[in-house]
């Protein structure tokens, strides 16, 4: 994972598996983002599985955001991650968009 | 902590110590369901939209939960949830049984026994402190009657007493009503709950195609 400021955007981009494994990760690195900063992005062009504990580490994250005033946007999903986003109705909780905002 | 088992079966504990009537069989369906939740939320376990995983076999302690992964580990030809969920309700074990042991060996229910025209044996289990339930009832309220993304384990807590019909211990009807969207839309975000739902609508269709029988 890693983390970069642009345009008023702190982008964090998230690679390789979201799971059991890396969910505590996660969550605590898309927790301080949205602690730091008021507009986040959590870009997930690089991960290629997430499981539920991925997506309570996500919804973690945005529920912090929520606490804090801050945007939390997620983007770039693809494939199967897409899949279990929308299967689990992730966008009524989340904004979710293609592009990264910026 | 409460285990959400436990929290479970402390919402369908009612004033006089008397346990709700859940649904039929979305109780013993929803009970085990709370525990795969508590396996999650200890890092034990791990589902993805099918699949469920142990990820970390060593006991944690808790004679449950430490009962359902030794079962899980004898089992890996088991490999989706609902297969799960099904397998686990089909030993019948008395998980609503064994929270209410516990409840009482924390100090929160108490045991009561009497006998009903003299040869009915009668159980109750009245709180024996009513700050724990209070507090699983206002979560669970706020929950589904504010627009704020609750904390996953709440996430987790509404789903299943949807699933055990145990949200109108929390809110009336009219308060369901008005929130039905909101309801289905947080039982939606967990696969555990989603499968519970399944594998209750699945046992539902075979009661109503289950031949009627006459002697």
């Amino acid at each position: 994972m890693k983390q970069d400021v642009r345009s008023g955007w702190c982008v964090v981009e998230i690679r390789g598996r979201a799971d059991a494994e890396t969910a505590d990760e996660l969550e605590q690195m898309l927790r301080a983002a949205v602690e730091q900063h008021a507009k986040v992005a959590a870009d997930f062009g690089g991960v290629d599985y997430i499981s539920s504990a991925g997506l309570r580490a996500v919804l973690q994250a945005a529920r912090a955001a929520q606490e804090h005033n801050a945007e939390f946007v997620v983007c770039q999903l693809r494939g199967s991650v897409k899949k279990v986003f929308e299967v689990s109705g992730m966008h009524h909780v989340l904004r979710i968009q293609g592009d990264p905002p910026c | 902590m409460l285990s959400m088992l436990e929290e479970v079966v402390l919402l369908a504990v009612d004033e006089t110590g008397r346990l709700e009537p859940g649904r039929e069989f979305g109780m013993a369906y929803a009970l085990v369901g709370a525990v795969f939740f508590d396996l999650a939320m200890a890092r034990k376990i791990d589902t993805d939209t099918e699949e469920i995983q142990i990820i970390d076999a060593r006991p944690a302690g808790n004679a449950v939960w430490d009962r359902v992964l030794a079962q899980m580990r004898e089992r890996p030809d088991l490999k989706t949830v609902r297969d799960w969920i099904e397998a686990i309700f089909g030993r019948n074990d008395d998980l609503e049984g064994e929270a209410l042991a516990s409840l009482i060996g924390r100090g929160i229910l108490r045991h009561e026994k009497s006998k009903r025209l003299w040869i009915i044996d009668v159980e109750r289990f009245p709180l024996a402190d009513k700050q724990p339930q209070r507090q699983v009832r206002q979560r669970l309220a706020e929950a589904i009657l504010t627009d704020t993304i609750p904390d996953t384990r709440d996430i987790m807590l509404v789903s299943i007493a949807e699933a055990c019909g145990l949200l109108r211990c929390v809110l009336k009807e009219d308060q369901l009503e008005a929130r039905r969207a909101r309801i289905e839309m947080l039982c939606n975000l967990e696969t555990i709950s989603r499968k519970v739902a399944a594998a209750l609508a699945g046992l539902d269709s075979s009661l109503r195609q289950a031949p009627i029988r006459l002697s």
